[in-house]
């Protein structure tokens, strides 16, 4: 009789066949990112990792979204569910052409289809950790948190996803050691920065106040970030524009 | 000679070099729109290829006069890849630069935009044409013998981005004001 008996620790079954070709290509991803870089390099089968990355974000960032607004109720959880994927997603396609295009200025071999996918990808694994933070922005939405300490909360998890996924685009990219790669991903993160605040910021708000007494798919269209930040940075220092801000007390 | 034999570029020479014109017309596009003056479409490549085509002899005769000529046909092919990854940059960063730019009622904000990825087409297009240069044997700041020739090249880059920044930055208060 020969029975199989495994001595050794086996690794994680990265290539696992499931049922379902997605399901185990998320599966690689969580598991085994060494594998799946090395596939989106090789360029194989890129548009079946698109498409996946690309429904494993919308799907995610939907989740996350919906717990965001979840901290206001009501409407707000759908409005947040629709927008957070349009958000990462629309910038993603903004941006990612800006990889290829650096790294071939500089003389890298770059591949817009697989630096494509490579973006998603990292995208894709940034997303399920967010959706992973999910039970925390519900235990604070549960212990009613304050507004602010909320938002403090989401922003570092939000910072740890984002560091999580350029790590891999570093890594992704550092396979091929091509000239330039370091100023392409440098690249890519300004630009991404630049543009993912812009979107986020144009299709704000995502969390909203619990006693908020309405709430809006969008705000009117405005000045932009870099206007918005220049702005509460004059304010800060006691300038205000009267037209565009509230005015401070009044001394007596 | 080390020049490289292979493809500079993932797409043809010509049409990176094609692009090197067209990008800065869309650039000056993104401006039009927001001030409803044509004049940056016609503008922003004439500064691009007006500065190269005045600084870039100078940049040669330095290199000789400091002992570190390459081939005028080196320099020349150095200066048509440069110019090629400057428009390749800029063909992937116009998209960011218009949704940023129209997705604002802010000048400001697009004046900012566009400028910021000229720049970056800009710097890149430089150490691009810092790397052909030195594959052709001229440049080489950490080697003694040709460190003249790498300090000519930075002040020459020092030179022609600053008289580029200038007139770009004149074209875009113009628009604006």
């Amino acid at each position: 009789m020969i029975v199989a008996v495994e001595t050794a620790p086996t690794p994680a079954p990265t290539a696992t066949p499931l049922a379902r070709p997605a399901l185990g290509m998320i599966d690689l991803l969580l598991r085994d990112r060494e594998r799946m870089l090395a596939r989106i390099h090789q360029g194989t089968d890129l548009a079946a990792i698109m498409r996946t990355m690309i429904a494993t974000i919308a799907v995610t960032m939907a989740i996350v979204g919906a717990a965001l607004g979840s901290y206001r109720g009501g409407v707000q959880i759908a409005y947040a569910a629709i927008k957070l994927p349009i958000v990462l997603l629309g910038t993603a396609a903004l941006s990612a052409p800006a990889l290829s295009a650096i790294g071939a200025a500089l003389g890298r071999r770059s591949r817009l289809s697989a630096d494509l996918a490579l973006v998603m990808a990292a995208l894709a694994f940034g997303s399920l950790l967010l959706a992973a933070c999910t039970p925390l922005i519900m235990l604070g939405r549960s212990v009613d948190l304050d507004y602010h300490r909320m938002i403090l909360a989401v922003v570092g998890m939000f910072a740890i996803a984002g560091a999580a996924a350029l790590r891999m685009i570093c890594r992704g990219v550092a396979l091929e050691a091509a000239p330039g790669w370091r100023t392409a991903v440098v690249g890519l993160c300004v630009v991404f920065s630049l543009v993912g605040g812009q979107l986020a910021w144009a299709l704000r708000p995502y969390l909203v106040r619990p006693r908020a007494p309405e709430v809006m798919f969008l705000r009117e269209v405005e000045g932009s970030l870099f206007d918005s930040v220049t702005g509460a940075m004059r304010s800060a220092r006691g300038i205000y524009e009267r037209d565009a801000a509230p005015l401070g007390r009044a001394t007596p | 000679m080390s020049v490289a034999t292979q493809a500079p570029f993932p797409v043809p020479r010509g049409l990176a070099i094609a692009l090197a014109a067209a990008g800065p017309v869309a650039v000056g596009g993104i401006l039009a729109a927001r001030t409803h003056d044509a004049s940056p479409m016609l503008a922003a490549p004439a500064i691009v290829f007006g500065v190269v085509a005045a600084t870039g002899p100078a940049l040669y005769i330095a290199t000789a006069a400091a002992g570190n000529a390459p081939p005028l046909a080196a320099v020349i092919r150095a200066f048509g890849i440069a110019l090629g990854a400057f428009g390749l940059a800029l063909a992937g960063l116009i998209l960011p630069a218009a949704f940023v730019s129209l997705s604002s009622v802010s000048v400001g904000t697009t004046v900012a935009a566009t400028s910021g990825v000229v720049a970056i087409a800009g710097y890149l297009g430089l150490r691009r044409l810092a790397s052909e240069l030195k594959a052709a044997g001229s440049l080489d700041i950490t080697a003694g013998a040709s460190l003249a020739g790498g300090v000519v090249f930075v002040i020459w880059a020092i030179a022609t981005a600053s008289i580029a920044g200038r007139l770009w930055w004149d074209l875009a208060v113009e628009v604006v004001s």
